[in-house]
């Protein structure tokens, strides 16, 4: 005799009314401005971004691993009620779940659109480099939607063991993925600046925060503009989960800064990195990375920050700030050269290169994050992932 | 009609049946070729190259070591259909001034493809597009390239460029003999092989452009598995600089610093 669950009614929102349409346009026409971007830069090559030979990673690749982070980070909202047992959190977990497919479609799609021949893009099937950390992300990639679509199937099909195993084995896999994500960029042992053993689980942490980061504002809107009933107490309780995700990201960018500082032969490049306006990413480390998650810290802190508006402010805010870290874990380490002749007091040419994300690149971001949502809008209408209430059913409300 | 259940047997059946031969099929023994013979390396004499450039300084009244084209690289973009942008430096060999103080004299180094034993950008290759060859040059497979550029990030020498426009528009003459490119791939300084090779095969003894259009003999290239060749003459008698020699990818490329 197995215990008694709680079940949930999943229901298809209606999505008949002007303002359901006019938000779908909004995402359908950034989308459609993303696609010409990308149709110019096919046309005329990378040089619409404002990368270089010194430069040649940036925004892209910075939308790759936040992409990837959101969907590793919904996943695992998506298997809190699966793995973790918390069955007030199922509610979420089938439109959590769809999120974190779509986000890995996006991410992929920030590949495709980074990579300066995508005709080619088939090799990465073809011939497989097992030394390459970035050949072995390509295969969790592609298996990793797989495994989100096989886990919100088998939801579908409300078989409770085997979403329990699926659960399991997803939140694995998006550990793994993103580990190795986190690997593209710390295993690169040229640049000291990218060099960290850190890099992957710091990648995790930043995957819940900013997938819970999207997860909570979407979610309160969605519940309140679809008119459900909705608890408050089980978005606090995610929210609170982001806060200390937070704190711990604040607590590993001070042990990494203090590490790259402690060096003699990095110390100088890394305080110049953070500290000298030369290039953009002092204003994004101390203002978008730091400031913006002192800040979402300070909402979730505040007397308010139980209120509907602070949970979608601290949300959208400690998206954002992820975001900002990406891009530095991404742009510094090349902006400031490689020192090829290290030790010589002079050595030229040394350019710090700032890099500056041209529109076309700001176009296909927003372009495949509204892709995103678009996805989300059209899913909840033809697919049943919303809870008709999304509230703590007790166990007196059992339902048969 | 194929049920579910069976259709997903064999879809599972089929993709393990794949793996295993491809699994199998690492394992077979590899034949080498000739080009095993070889192990193409380069020593640059500091010295001569210093006066090379301070040369064109002078009689070209240039002081900055980034406007300097000196013959190795002017022959070296025209022969390898390198563009001539002024928004990206294209070019497979970069000079750099480096100074041991602030009043020191400086020495000019040109620093291209380090040909490493332990290649990074081989390493990283999401493709297999860059691969070291059994002579020891590591090449860029133009049709296998996706353009990601890992292997620049990847690369601690920053010797590889992507090709950010079309090279078309920039190029002034073409050599048929060496790769043509188009735009989105990456680029790098791979020793001439088409034209090592081309000599290789016709007996002669093979250079690659710069080592030939050098006027001061600054650039040795050799066979590093002949003891006989003078590059290995030289790493017998003389001190040479690595670069980055603590990462342990052993490059080819040596830099002899100290005289004779």
């Amino acid at each position: 005799m197995g215990v008694e669950v709680p079940k949930i009614d999943f229901k298809k929102i209606d999505g008949s009314s002007p303002g359901y349409y006019a938000i779908c346009a909004i995402w359908l026409i950034i989308c459609l401005i993303g696609v010409y971007a990308y149709y110019l830069q096919w046309i005329h090559g990378e040089q619409l971004t404002g990368l270089n030979n010194q430069v040649p990673w940036g925004f892209g690749i910075a939308a790759v691993c936040y992409f990837i982070g959101a969907s590793a980070g919904s996943l695992i909202v998506s298997a809190l009620s699966g793995v973790f047992e918390k069955e007030e959190f199922k509610i979420f977990s089938r439109s959590a779940a769809f999120f974190a497919a779509a986000m890995i479609v996006a991410a992929m799609g920030a590949i495709f659109t980074d990579i300066g021949n995508p005709a080619n893009s088939i090799n990465f099937l073809i011939h497989f480099n097992p030394t390459s950390i970035f050949s072995w992300n390509a295969f969790l990639y592609s298996s990793y939607f797989a495994v989100c679509f096989v886990y919100l199937l088998a939801q579908f099909e409300e078989k409770k063991f085997l979403v329990r195993c699926i659960a399991v084995f997803a939140v694995g896999w998006a550990v793994l993925v993103h580990s190795g994500t986190g690997g593209i960029i710390g295993f690169v042992y040229s640049n000291d600046f990218y060099h960290s053993s850190l890099t992957p689980p710091l990648f995790i942490i930043s995957a819940i925060a900013s997938g819970l980061g999207l997860l909570i504002p979407t979610y309160i809107l969605t519940f309140k503009w679809t008119k459900r009933e909705y608890d408050l107490d089980l978005l606090w309780t995610l929210t609170k989960i982001m806060g200390a995700m937070v704190i711990l990201l604040i607590y590993c960018f001070a042990v990494e800064g203090f590490e790259k500082g402690y060096m003699p032969a990095s110390h100088e490049a890394f305080l110049r990195m953070i500290t000298s306006p030369e290039t953009p990413v002092v204003y994004v480390y101390w203002i978008g990375q730091i400031g913006l998650m002192l800040l979402a810290l300070a909402i979730m802190l505040s007397p308010f920050r139980k209120r509907e508006w602070a949970m979608i402010a601290a949300g959208l805010i400690v998206a954002v700030a992820v975001f900002c870290e990406r891009y530095t874990l991404v742009v510094p380490g090349l902006s400031y050269p490689y020192e090829v002749f290290a030790g010589y007091e002079v050595v030229k040419p040394f350019h710090i290169v700032p890099y500056y994300p041209s529109w076309t690149e700001w176009a296909i971001v927003f372009g495949l994050l509204a892709g995103v949502y678009l996805a989300y809008c059209i899913g909840i209408k033809i697919f049943a992932l919303l809870p008709e209430k999304a509230v703590k059913i007790e166990k007196g409300e059992v339902k048969k | 009609m194929i049920s579910r259940r069976k259709f997903l047997v064999l879809v599972t059946a089929s993709a393990a049946t794949i793996a295993t031969g491809k699994a199998l099929s690492i394992g077979e023994e590899e034949h080498k070729s000739e080009l095993s013979n070889y192990e193409w390396g380069m020593i640059i004499d500091v010295d001569k190259c210093t006066q090379c450039i301070k040369e064109i300084m002078e009689k070209e009244g240039i002081d900055d070591v980034e406007k300097v084209k000196p013959p190795c690289i002017r022959e070296c973009d025209k022969a390898n259909n390198v563009p001539e942008s002024e928004k990206y430096y294209y070019s497979l060999i970069r000079i750099y001034e480096v100074r041991e103080r602030e009043d020191a004299a400086p020495l000019y180094f040109p620093v291209m493809c380090q040909e490493c034993e332990h290649p990074a950008c081989v390493q990283v290759c999401l493709t297999k597009a860059s691969y070291r060859r059994e002579d020891g040059i590591i090449v860029v497979d133009l049709h296998r390239c996706i353009g990601c550029r890992y292997c620049m990030i990847a690369c601690p020498y920053n010797a590889r460029r992507f090709l950010w426009e079309p090279p078309e528009e920039h190029l002034r003459v073409v050599n048929p003999e060496a790769p043509i490119r188009k735009h989105g791939v990456v680029m790098k300084c791979e020793f001439c092989l088409w034209k090592i090779d081309r000599e290789r095969a016709e007996n002669k003894e093979p250079k690659p452009v710069c080592v030939e259009a050098c006027p001061h003999k600054a650039l040795i290239f050799g066979n590093l598995k002949d003891p006989n060749s003078e590059v290995s003459k030289i790493l017998k008698t003389s001190k040479v600089l690595t670069l980055r020699a603590y990462l342990g990818t052993n490059p080819k490329v040596k830099y002899k610093l100290w005289g004779d």
